[in-house]
């Protein structure tokens, strides 16, 4: 009895790598309906033995979690982590398609699991290029909330309100903050809203810059403006829909108010009084400029981000996060996504539940300070103690003022309109009309 | 040398099998790569589901707007001031190494580093030095000359580009001086001895007599920075002064529009950047034949 | 030519200072824990902070396995080292062929051959992805390997044609008419002469593959990381913190090794053979 099974491991073992390629759409299709249980899956990520994990590597703090966390405990489970460091997620969402476009399956790709939000998982979803609605049949889909009718579950089903239909996970949630510099800076001169910051700037030109689109967060800067002039007072409400629902007219009109500022903006920029505004490319470039003082305030996506600046010293000792815009605070979740073609689909399950444990969530909050992606309340009570001791603090502001001032991302497929719209009316000084140039977007972009 | 007996038609084959491999490499990889970009930017690009070959409209549009040729010549006026720079600087360092000084064994590894390491150190060093938060504007403060960073003269991420123009010197000056510093020892004394016996002062040597001599030298190694500083790539990329960009950060900026038609475009701006190199070849290989004509060789 | 004159000493220094003074703040940001502008020095040093840290900071992460930077080390000086053999042997035989026959097509062929040197790696790079995506080449060793022979073979052959042409054809029909076998003219003969173009040879493929950060950085992926590219990704926003300094330096040391090696193996007019002229 004992023989056979192990001549039988060793028959599979033999035989697995031909199987597997064959049997690859066979297992999602089986996974998919809910026909395969848990240790089926386990069995099958053991047998193709890796993943490709491919995520943003411009931190040094996610690195070694992953590399001392992540790959120790996938090993655990029989299956070698591959972490791929990349410096665009737009890259990976290119080489995904293309392998597509040249005929490579589920099975055949290169990678697994993808760190993903906004236009590139939209760009994803439209040209299916995703392994199908996986997310709520992982077994730790219990630590986030599902329920469509609890308000809270919104960014679990949408990401930039794009339905993300299970095809991708929540990992962490984040929230647009700014910082300011506590030796510089009087606590009541603060700005709370752009108004407010154009007339501090108008004080101290040249104190303040934000990244450039199209990193994503120059474009979040962006909308922020856009929500705080929508010309209806809506803020970010009309921008939850679909390129398809709204029209190009009617989206002119409303971001035009929130681009004109923006452009009024641009002289009272960084060296924007003489040889034009400077906007620095990614977070590591403002965060420089914080610490040098070139800057006064440090706007990007990062709750947590002055504790974490504090412990590697790219912060100034004496920043402080505060509210702006009031009310206007783009708030949002970032996921792990899994490709269309997959080379290691079980593999990339596992990886993907692993993700979501209140270990993995825990200590990735306590040792990056990238706030958790899964939902406090549906955990038990110890599990939520654990994630609460793991969180490394905020610096001058209370979770609920964070609550208070939050706002919804704007809806991925107009997310790149707008982004259209900035380079060409602010970067490039385009002299046609807000009108003219979002109709392009929708044009080009439509295509 | 006797004529070859062997059948030509062998001879011709076994050169063929030697001349193969390498045949290979240039013609389907960097011919290939140079044909499929052509094919593209003339709307050769199924993958994308756009297929309007032969389509001019994709040169029309690119060369018809003017930043285009901001960016152009943005692109030269960098290239040409950084190539001239290190000219300079590199022929006068070749001139001082060539005499005896004490140390001269130590110095000949220290002026060489930079040709041993990656563009990226250089631009490492440059962000580190010249930034409006870095060394040099901090020693500015130091000495009271301004207060704040914001004070300090912008010389990365400027639309002068001083600080990719920096870079470039700062790797190709012992680029030019090694490659002069190997003439000079090639062509020996002899003749700028004879002239000084004939009573020819320094600056008549070094104008009539030098100078000609490494020429050559001089403008092959000229041409081969310009060419590599037109196709760089790297340091505008992250000490350029943004929009308007030179075009290989133009070439890389469309590849990662979400705008996929912007690809095509892109592979445009890519076969722009080739039709210059060719250009830039095109005028050494004249200049070449014309200073061969000139020295009496053909 | 005599002595230097007080401006050429003059001179010499300040091209010194040019090269090797930005290394002095390298070397301090790399052991900063935080240094902010106007100090000269850091505020804090990361020994300080070392115990404290829950983390590694400056050279702890540099050195460790977290940063990539062994794996990049290893990439690069592997594949560097392979793209030179591969070189080397395929263009051995051609540059015989151009430095001793005569043939149709032959100005034609050394223009070809020459020109990888002129047109840039941006105007190749994006149409070769899109080749090795097809092959199934993209982000693969081999991939890699194959790409950064297109830059390294101008090198190789302009060296390699030069010892051909001074070897002659002269010396091996002289040992064969001595009695010499075929094997023997080769090892005694023709290897021995060729020698110090192949060293040089070899020296300038490795460094220039060493050095590609574009054609690297589009093929590999993010898969394949070598010390060009690991540097990039860290310095591409245009600022440089401590593990970048330090990546920055350990970058720099396969650069001096090279320096030595070269002034141990290569005369000057060689490095002008493969540049110049």
């Amino acid at each position: 009895m004992k023989r056979t099974v192990a001549l039988a491991g060793l028959l599979t073992l033999t035989t697995a790598p031909l199987a597997l390629a064959q049997d690859a759409a066979a297992f999602r299709d089986a996974f998919l309906a809910g026909e395969t249980g848990w240790p089926a899956v386990e069995a099958r990520a053991r047998d193709e033995g890796e993943v490709n994990f491919y995520y943003w590597g411009g931190s040094d703090l996610l690195n070694v979690w992953v590399d001392s966390m992540a790959v120790p405990a996938l090993a655990t489970k029989g299956v070698t982590l591959n972490p791929i460091r990349i410096t665009s997620t737009k890259d990976v969402v290119d080489v995904i398609l293309a392998e597509k476009a040249a005929g490579k399956r589920l099975g055949d790709g290169s990678v697994d699991v993808l760190w993903v939000n906004g236009e590139n998982f939209a760009t994803l979803k439209v040209q299916d290029g995703l392994f199908g609605s996986f997310a709520q049949l992982l077994p730790t889909s219990a630590n986030i909330e599902w329920n469509a009718e609890d308000p809270r579950s919104l960014l679990n089903l949408r990401d930039f309100g794009v339905e993300t239909g299970g095809a991708e996970m929540p990992w962490s949630g984040e929230q647009y903050v700014c910082a300011y510099n506590g030796d510089t800076v009087e606590e009541d001169a603060l700005p709370a809203t752009f108004d407010q910051l154009k007339a501090y700037l108008t004080e101290n030109p040249g104190r303040f810059t934000y990244v450039k689109p199209p990193h994503y967060l120059g474009n979040t800067f962006v909308q922020q403006a856009v929500y705080a002039f929508n010309p209806d007072g809506t803020g970010a409400e009309p921008f939850q829909q679909n390129r398809d629902d709204i029209a190009p007219e009617e989206l002119a009109r409303l971001i035009a108010p929130g681009l004109e500022y923006l452009k009024s903006l641009e002289p009272l920029l960084l060296n924007g009084s003489d040889s034009g505004a400077r906007y620095p490319e990614d977070p590591a470039a403002i965060d420089g400029m914080f610490l040098n003082g070139e800057v006064d305030f440090n706007c990007k996506f990062g709750i947590y981000a002055v504790s974490t600046g504090l412990s590697t010293g790219t912060y100034p000792e004496a920043a402080r996060e505060f509210i702006f815009p009031e009310k206007g605070m783009i708030k949002n979740k970032n996921y792990l996504a899994i490709p269309a073609n997959a080379p290691n689909p079980a593999a990339a399950l596992v990886l993907v539940d692993w993700m979501t444990t209140v270990d993995a969530q825990a200590t990735k909050l306590e040792a990056t300070g990238f706030p958790a992606g899964i939902d406090g309340w549906t955990l038990e009570l110890s599990d939520r103690a654990a994630l609460e001791s793991a969180s490394p603090g905020l610096i001058a502001l209370t979770e609920e003022d964070l609550e208070a001032n939050a706002v919804p991302d704007t809806n991925a497929t107009l997310v790149d309109v707008i982004e259209a719209v900035w380079l060409d009316y602010i970067e490039r000084d385009s002299t046609e009309g807000i009108e003219a140039l979002v109709q392009r977007a929708y044009e080009t972009l439509g295509q | 040398m006797p004529p070859t007996t062997s059948p030509d038609a062998r001879a011709r084959l076994w050169r063929a099998a030697q001349l193969a491999p390498v045949l290979s490499v240039l013609v389907l990889l960097f011919g290939g790569a140079l044909v499929l970009a052509l094919a593209q930017s003339l709307g050769f690009a199924p993958w994308f589901g756009v297929n309007t070959f032969p389509d001019p409209s994709y040169f029309g549009s690119l060369w018809g707007s003017a930043d285009f040729w901001v960016s152009l010549g943005l692109t030269l006026a960098y290239a040409l001031a950084a190539t001239g720079l290190a000219l300079i600087l590199g022929t006068a360092l070749a001139l001082a190494l060539v005499r005896a000084f004490r140390g001269q064994r130590l110095y000949k590894y220290i002026y060489k580093l930079p040709l041993m390491i990656p563009y990226t150190v250089g631009i490492a060093l440059a962000v580190l030095m010249l930034g409006n938060g870095g060394m040099v504007s901090r020693l500015a403060a130091f000495v009271g000359l301004i207060d704040s960073p914001g004070e300090f003269p912008r010389i990365l991420n400027t639309h002068y580009g001083w600080g990719i123009i920096a870079v470039y010197v700062w790797k190709q000056t012992p680029f030019v001086a090694l490659s002069v510093y190997a003439v000079l020892l090639g062509i020996g004394r002899d003749t700028s001895e004879a002239a000084a016996i004939l009573g020819a002062n320094r600056r008549q040597i070094f104008w009539r007599v030098t100078l000609p001599q490494i020429l050559p030298g001089i403008v092959s190694a000229a041409l081969i920075c310009f060419a590599f500083n037109v196709g760089a790539f790297e340091a505008p990329f992250i000490l350029g002064g943004g929009y308007p960009d030179t075009l290989p950060v133009v070439a890389w900026r469309y590849f990662n529009d979400a705008d996929y038609t912007l690809q095509i475009q892109g592979m445009a701006v890519v076969v722009s950047i080739a039709l210059v190199a060719g250009l830039i070849l095109f005028a050494w290989l004249a200049l070449y034949r014309w200073q061969e004509r000139r020295m009496g060789r053909r | 030519m005599g002595r230097l004159s007080p401006f050429q000493k003059i001179y010499l220094f300040l091209i010194a200072g040019f090269i090797l003074g930005p290394f002095l703040p390298l070397i301090i940001q790399s052991f900063a824990f935080r240094w902010a502008w106007p100090d000269l020095l850091p505020g804090t040093w990361w020994l300080e902070q070392r115990e404290k840290s829950p983390i590694p900071l400056a050279w702890d992460y540099v050195l460790s396995p977290y940063s990539r930077i062994w794996e990049a080390t290893l990439n690069t000086v592997l594949i560097g080292g392979i793209v030179t053999a591969i070189c080397l042997a395929i263009c051995l035989p051609a540059a015989k062929v151009l430095a001793r026959d005569r043939f149709r097509g032959k100005s034609l062929l050394e223009f070809g051959l020459s020109l990888p040197l002129i047109v840039p790696e941006t105007a190749i790079g994006i149409a070769l992805l899109m080749m090795f995506i097809r092959l199934g080449l993209a982000g693969t060793y081999t991939g890699i390997i194959i790409a950064h022979l297109i830059p390294t073979i101008p090198y190789m052959i302009r060296m390699l044609t030069s010892v051909w042409q001074g070897l002659g054809r002269e010396f091996e029909e002289q040992a064969m008419i001595l009695g010499a076998s075929r094997w023997q003219v080769l090892r005694l003969v023709t290897l021995p002469m060729l020698m110090p173009g192949v060293v040089a040879g070899a020296l300038f493929s490795f460094l220039v593959s060493t050095n590609i950060f574009l054609l690297t950085f589009l093929l590999g992926q993010g898969k394949i990381v070598t010390l060009p590219t690991l540097l990039f990704s860290k310095i591409s926003g245009g600022q440089i913190d401590a593990t970048g300094a330090g990546i920055a330096l350990i970058v720099t040391v396969p650069g001096i090794a090279m320096l030595l090696i070269s002034e141990r193996f290569l005369r000057e007019e060689a490095f002008g053979q493969g540049f110049g002229n």
